[in-house]
């Protein structure tokens, strides 16, 4: 999928020479006026970032950058600046930023920088995907496998499991081969790799 | 002789500024030849003020003539001056039949007047003498003017009676020396010390209109001494209330032409003067010779002293108000751009959007035109933004240059809504990064007021400034800077309000004193400056505040007013 640019300038002009460049470099681009237009605008589908210019008036560029982190389709920010002001920059690259460039800026540099930003997002968007798959697959779990997925993840042997569930050996056998096959791996190490993401991403449950 | 003591400016006047050439200093040559032919001229001019039948002179303008000249030159040329004189004196007094010994004596005693004048003001006043104070023209009038005749006098009629060659007691002598010296140093000398110090330079500079007011007052002097001097139609009764006719154009001379123009007026009158009694006309003219010399150079005299002393007054009060104003004008200059300083990361903010803008654009036209080509309408409106911006960034940088530029002293028609828009543009970026809402207020239709574009701007400049850093302790969304303008009886008013926390009445009044600063970088003089600047506006700049919710400051400015 294409990405998508987000360019947020409340100066027109800066605004529709950015839009411009980096619509010459091959990407879809999205500009806003102000960082309240941006926020009213929604989530994004395709992969991509925000170009966000520090200093508005109204809601700083900073405060754009958490509230941007705070919702749910977060995505990279690379910060343009008039001046080369040492404390917003620490700020900024603090938060998560991919990069701070100061005004007027080298297009190989915002090239670079949203090129970074575009992957770290795709990794992201990618790392997300996959996690919440995990998730959904945990959830098609019925109890007793979510019980015996615990376990096993634990480093538990069948016999093991057997006695803490009071059950047969034979039993745990049975429904450890089927929440394997609805977790979709074939080795306790494809679980514990799945299990790791997932309890990474907070989408685990919580027994 | 002591030379090396002496002031090199001496040389610079009389003999050009070339540098001293061992102690025979052949840069005297030409003034020495200057002063040589000036001495015999001045001296056929003496002979022409001669009162006959029995020859009294009434001015002798080679004695001035020598003074001046060493009042100009450095101590070392003296001796030269006095040397090239000698030839030109035996030149122009061995034809009126006078004995050579005489000659030679009143030689003598030309040089002493001279050199004791001289001598005598060097101990008061180093370097080359000039009429423009009033301690210089004191000093000139007691040791030039009284001391050096008085003293000369007692040694020419001395030499006079050794010599036996005219008649009268000693004391006449003396009397008719003194007045007749006292008059020529007091006519003849200022006119030429003030014209040297004023200099080819100088008087090409002068406006025409100067020069057509010279003009006129030359003229109207020169009517108004020959009626009150020469004309013998007037009734004798009347002629008393003549003398004063000269003196408003003598005042005139004084208060606007400055000392040599004063100087000259007063030649005019006395040569007017003289020319009159020589004669036999004007209101001098009727008694002995003795009684008209006496009379005249008498009257004269009381005329030259006051004036030459107004004349170097009023010079020295317009030069140290110049300086005054000079200074003010520095001092302003100065904290604009200090303040100017200060504001350089919000002015860079400025100029970086439009370049940003121009960079881009360019580099992404370049792109387009790379890679598939480009269609001619996208391309028009990106030129079209190159130049909008381009034409911002040139925008900035003329206000700037116009703030950066040393006195602009105008006054011109100005509007306040568009000085407020002009700054607020200047500070724009500051106000940005210091993430200040502007409220504007701005009454339509305000009278229009003239003013000091610069330094009016540099007010408002300096109050946006001080509000911005009055609310850096605020939280950043409530900054508010509201800018006010209305109408008021008789001008305009424009009040900066911020959001800060004020200010206590008991800091008030330091507020506006000079080198007062709340700021560890401040220099501690923008309020003071503004209120000067407001007040030579004829208007008023103050302040009120509301402890813990904020502060005003707020500028009267007359409408239609002129510069105070």
């Amino acid at each position: 999928m294409q990405a998508c640019i987000s360019v947020v300038d409340d100066d027109a002009l800066v605004l529709r020479s950015l839009g411009r460049l980096l619509r010459s470099a091959g990407f879809t681009v999205r500009t806003y006026p102000s960082p309240q237009a941006f926020l009213a605008q929604g989530a994004d589908d395709a992969p991509g970032c925000v170009v966000l210019d520090l200093s508005m008036p109204g809601l700083s560029g900073l405060e754009l950058q958490q509230a941007l982190a705070a919702s749910p389709d977060a995505r990279p920010v690379v910060f343009i600046s008039g001046r080369g002001d040492v404390p917003s920059s620490v700020a900024a690259m603090k938060a998560g930023a991919v990069d701070f460039l100061v005004k007027p800026f080298e297009e190989r540099a915002l090239l670079a920088a949203v090129h970074c930003a575009v992957e770290k997002d795709r990794a992201a968007r990618r790392a997300r995907e996959e996690s919440s798959q995990i998730a959904r697959r945990v959830a098609a779990l019925t109890p007793r496998e979510r019980e015996v997925l615990a376990r096993v993840v634990d480093g538990k042997l069948n016999k093991q499991i057997a006695a803490e569930l009071g059950t047969a050996e034979k039993t745990v056998k049975v429904h450890r081969a089927r929440m394997m096959r609805k977790m979709g791996v074939d080795s306790l190490a494809g679980l514990v790799r799945a299990w790791t993401a997932i309890r990474q991403t907070g989408a685990a449950p919580q027994y | 002789m002591d030379s090396h003591s002496t002031d090199w400016r001496g040389a610079a006047v009389l003999g050009g500024a070339r540098p001293a050439f061992g102690w025979l200093g052949r840069q005297w040559a030409a003034p020495a030849l200057l002063l040589a032919v000036g001495y015999y001229l001045a001296a056929r001019l003496g002979f022409a003020f001669t009162l006959q039948p029995h020859p009294i002179s009434t001015l002798w303008p080679p004695n001035a003539l020598l003074l001046a000249a060493l009042l100009l030159a450095p101590v070392r040329a003296w001796w030269w001056l006095l040397a090239a004189a000698l030839p030109a004196h035996l030149l122009a007094e061995l034809q009126s039949g006078v004995p050579t010994a005489m000659v030679l004596g009143w030689f003598a005693s030309n040089c002493s007047e001279a050199l004791i004048g001289a001598f005598l003001v060097r101990a008061f006043v180093r370097g080359p003498l000039r009429l423009d104070s009033f301690r210089n023209a004191s000093v000139f009038l007691l040791c030039g003017g009284l001391a050096a005749p008085l003293l000369s006098s007692f040694i020419d009629a001395a030499l006079v009676r050794l010599i036996g060659w005219g008649g009268g007691e000693y004391l006449d002598l003396v009397r008719m020396r003194l007045l007749a010296n006292v008059l020529t140093e007091l006519t003849v000398a200022p006119l030429i010390l003030t014209w040297a110090a004023f200099g080819p330079e100088r008087l090409r500079a002068v406006p025409a209109r100067t020069l057509l007011e010279a003009a006129a007052l030359f003229a109207g002097l020169l009517v108004a001494s020959l009626v009150a001097f020469d004309l013998p139609l007037l009734d004798a009764n009347i002629a008393p209330a003549l003398f004063y006719a000269p003196l408003p154009f003598l005042l005139w001379a004084a208060v606007r032409l400055g000392p040599a123009g004063t100087a000259s007026a007063l030649a005019l009158v006395v040569v007017v003067t003289i020319w009159g009694a020589v004669n036999g006309l004007g209101p001098f003219s009727g008694g002995t010779p003795q009684e008209t010399a006496r009379d005249m150079q008498m009257f004269l005299i009381a005329v030259a002293v006051p004036l030459l002393l107004l004349a170097a007054t009023l010079d020295e009060r317009g030069r140290v108000s110049r300086d005054a104003r000079e200074q003010r004008l520095q001092l302003t200059h100065l904290s604009r751009v200090a303040m100017l300083g200060e504001l350089s990361g919000g002015i860079a903010h400025e100029l970086n959007q439009p370049l940003t803008a121009i960079l881009s654009n360019a580099q992404a036209a370049q792109r387009f035109i790379a890679n598939r080509g480009i269609d001619p309408e996208e391309l028009a409106e990106i030129l079209r933004d190159i130049i909008a911006a381009d034409q911002r960034a040139g925008e900035v940088i003329r206000r700037l240059r116009a703030l950066f530029r040393r006195g602009e002293t105008q006054f011109l028609p100005l509007d306040a809504n568009e000085l407020v828009h002009e700054a607020l543009g200047i500070v724009h970026g500051d106000l940005m990064m210091r993430a200040v809402e502007v409220v504007p207020q701005l009454a339509a239709g305000l009278p229009a007021f003239q003013g000091n574009r610069v330094e009016l701007q540099q007010v408002m400049l300096n109050l946006i400034v001080n509000a911005c850093e009055a609310m850096s302790a605020v939280e950043a969304g409530n900054r508010r800077l509201t800018v006010r303008s209305r109408p008021v009886e008789g001008g305009v008013q424009v009040s900066f309000i911020d959001s800060g926390p004020g200010f206590a009445a008991e800091h008030y009044a330091k507020l506006f004193e000079p080198f007062y600063t709340t700021k560890p970088q401040g220099l501690g003089l923008g309020l003071s400056i503004s209120r000067s600047i407001v007040s030579a506006h004829g208007g008023r700049l103050w302040g009120s505040a509301t402890p813990g919710r904020g502060a005003g400051f707020h500028i009267f400015l007359p409408a239609g007013g002129t510069a105070a």
